[in-house]
């Protein structure tokens, strides 16, 4: 068994070239201890996305590269294989648009149990059930479509669907941007027990009262790298880098009244 | 502030509905009553489907192009009444003294025009058609825009998000208005990004006086930068009050609100959340429409009309009927 459950060692991802040549990662090392709730934090632009989708086996890096369970997950492939392909899965920001919108939930959920465990309709419908119960959502909701369920409940569809693959690592790319604050506090409590349960969660966020609230360790990035990093709570307590206490600062209400008079007084 | 405490926009008693040809009209606001005073900073909370962008259609006339109608009550500007208003009479108003910025600042500006052309459009609204470059120029450094020679050649798609917002808000700017209303200005923006706007918004506020509607699901945005706070629910204003008086709720929708931010949230706490969701549009038992999803909800809850804000106008105002239980939460 790795220390590490996940590792990023020096991943660099470039798109284009010449003129337009854009380094969105430069050399960032990362790492996920089975169990963990860690947290990437940064604006629009800073790379964050693009990390999280080389983690997810959806994006080759241009160098560098990611360990599962110690073993190199690019080298001679294109993305995960095999055992380590269902143990990390991905939720992504847009509740309105990774679902397909023929599929009520529960088929949803339904195809993706299917695909992993190979099972029958009927087998993987009760398994889908299952799911989207733990996730609050009801039967009577499970048989509607996307376009019948609030944001809040088709976000916790795409969860149910990723926790089909039953992962070790849930990497979750702005889970709660585009959703209320109940319904932001209703996946946050549910993310909260897939940790008591041993699953080890990536939050990518902007919003740092969410990375405040759920995750251990955090990275701040900015133009593709980590300014700083580690414990969640020192980072907030006591940041180092200029950039991090200014975003702190911008987080409205009490969170950050503490942070801008800090950077107030110099 | 040149006239404090005096109203310069009313909703009153405020019943939005949707016409259908074959089924019954469908109602989206009732009970809508607020009024937002001359330079005040006003933010509108709810989550989505409570009528928040409803509400803000009848303030800059643009209901009835997505087939909404005001069925009864009123909104008075300046003691206009703006229910019965016809198109002339809001082409008056709108983008003049009533000023808008949208959602969604990736989509609001034109793609096709420059930010040049796009604020001399704004400008022209005025009537005034002297000196547009010079004054263009103006409003983007007024919105504190960095290069202004440059950015008034580009395109919208060649500025960033932020300034993008900057640019709408300037658009909104152009004829001085004494209202500006905010839908969700910075939602999918940055929080460096987010705070940067407020900070001007409240600047716009303080050094040209307008009032200011924000809104906002975002409640610890709103008690930053807001003066008074309305609290709207399954179509109801169910509580209003300043930023302080919200400090004590006195709804239980209210109250859950608040528990379930995460900024004041300790690390790891369970989290608050509201039972159930939302009652669909138009799908409103009888009484008030937060009973199924309240804590204290009593038999005398579920008759009759949604109960209206008790207490006069520019007070503490709830709709709940049983404050006396709130304790209990």
């Amino acid at each position: 068994m790795a220390e590490f459950l996940l590792e990023a060692k020096n991943v660099s991802v470039t798109f284009g070239s010449g003129a337009t040549k854009v380094e969105a990662v430069k050399n960032v090392s990362l790492t996920l201890r089975a169990g963990e709730p860690i947290g990437i934090v940064g604006e629009s632009g800073s790379g964050k996305s693009t990390l999280a989708r080389v983690l997810a086996g959806l994006q080759v890096p241009t160098e560098g590269e990611i360990f599962f369970n110690g073993e190199p997950v690019y080298k001679g492939a294109k993305s995960y294989t095999g055992e380590a392909r269902r143990q990390v899965q991905m939720v992504f920001q847009d509740p309105y648009g990774s679902l397909n919108p023929q599929l009520t939930g529960l088929n949803a959920v339904a195809e993706a149990v299917r695909i992993h465990d190979k099972t029958n309709k009927e087998l993987s419908e009760t398994r889908a059930l299952e799911l989207l119960r733990r996730m609050g959502i009801a039967e009577l909701d499970a048989i509607k479509k996307p376009r019948q369920l609030s944001g809040g409940q088709r976000q916790r569809v795409s969860v149910a669907r990723a926790l089909s693959a039953s992962p070790t690592v849930l990497l979750a790319d702005e889970p709660t941007s585009a959703i209320d604050q109940s319904a932001q506090a209703q996946l946050l409590n549910l993310f909260r027990g897939l940790l008591d349960d041993g699953l080890a969660i990536v939050l990518v966020s902007h919003d740092l009262g969410v990375i405040r609230y759920l995750t251990n360790r955090v990275y701040v990035m900015k133009d593709g790298v980590f300014v700083e990093s580690g414990i969640t709570e020192e980072i907030f307590n006591d940041p180092r880098e200029e950039y991090t206490k200014i975003l702190l600062a911008s987080i409205p209400g009490t969170l950050g009244t503490a942070a801008r008079q800090k950077l107030q007084q110099g | 502030m040149s006239t404090p405490n005096k109203p310069l926009i009313q909703i009153k008693d405020v019943v939005i509905g949707i016409p259908h040809k074959r089924r019954p009209t469908l109602i989206i606001v009732n009970n809508a009553n607020f009024d937002i005073n001359y330079g005040e900073m006003v933010g509108i909370v709810g989550e989505s489907g409570s009528g928040k962008t409803m509400i803000c259609r009848t303030m800059i006339g643009t209901l009835e192009r997505r087939g909404g109608k005001i069925l009864s009550g009123d909104v008075v500007f300046e003691g206009q009444s703006l229910a019965t208003a016809s198109e002339s009479d809001w082409k008056k108003l709108r983008g003049k003294s009533i000023g808008y910025v949208p959602q969604s600042a990736l989509a609001g500006p034109n793609p096709v025009l420059t930010i040049e052309a796009q604020l001399a459009e704004a400008l022209r609204n005025t009537g005034d058609t002297k000196d547009i470059k010079a004054r263009s120029k103006e409003l983007l450094d007024l919105v504190k825009i960095r290069r202004v020679d440059t950015v008034m050649k580009q395109y919208p798609y060649q500025l960033s998000g932020g300034m993008r917002q900057r640019v709408m808000i300037a658009c909104a700017l152009a004829t001085s208005p004494k209202l500006l209303i905010a839908d969700e200005p910075t939602t999918g923006l940055d929080v460096t990004v987010q705070s940067q706007i407020m900070d001007l918004l409240k600047e716009i506020r303080s050094s040209m006086g307008t009032a200011i509607v924000l809104i906002s699901h975002d409640l610890a945005l709103i008690d930053e930068v807001c003066d008074r706070v309305v609290v709207m629910h399954a179509g109801a204003t169910v509580e209003v009050g300043s930023v302080k008086d919200l400090e004590k709720p006195r709804h239980p929708y209210t109250i859950a609100l608040n528990s379930s931010r995460i900024d004041i949230a300790e690390p790891g706490s369970e989290l608050v959340t509201i039972k159930g969701s939302a009652p669909s549009v138009g799908e409103w038992n009888p009484g008030c429409r937060f009973a199924d999803r309240c804590s204290i909800v009593q038999s005398d809850c579920r008759i009759g009309d949604h109960p209206a804000l008790i207490g006069g106008s520019g007070t503490h105002q709830t709709a709940c009927i049983h404050t006396e239980l709130l304790e209990r939460i």
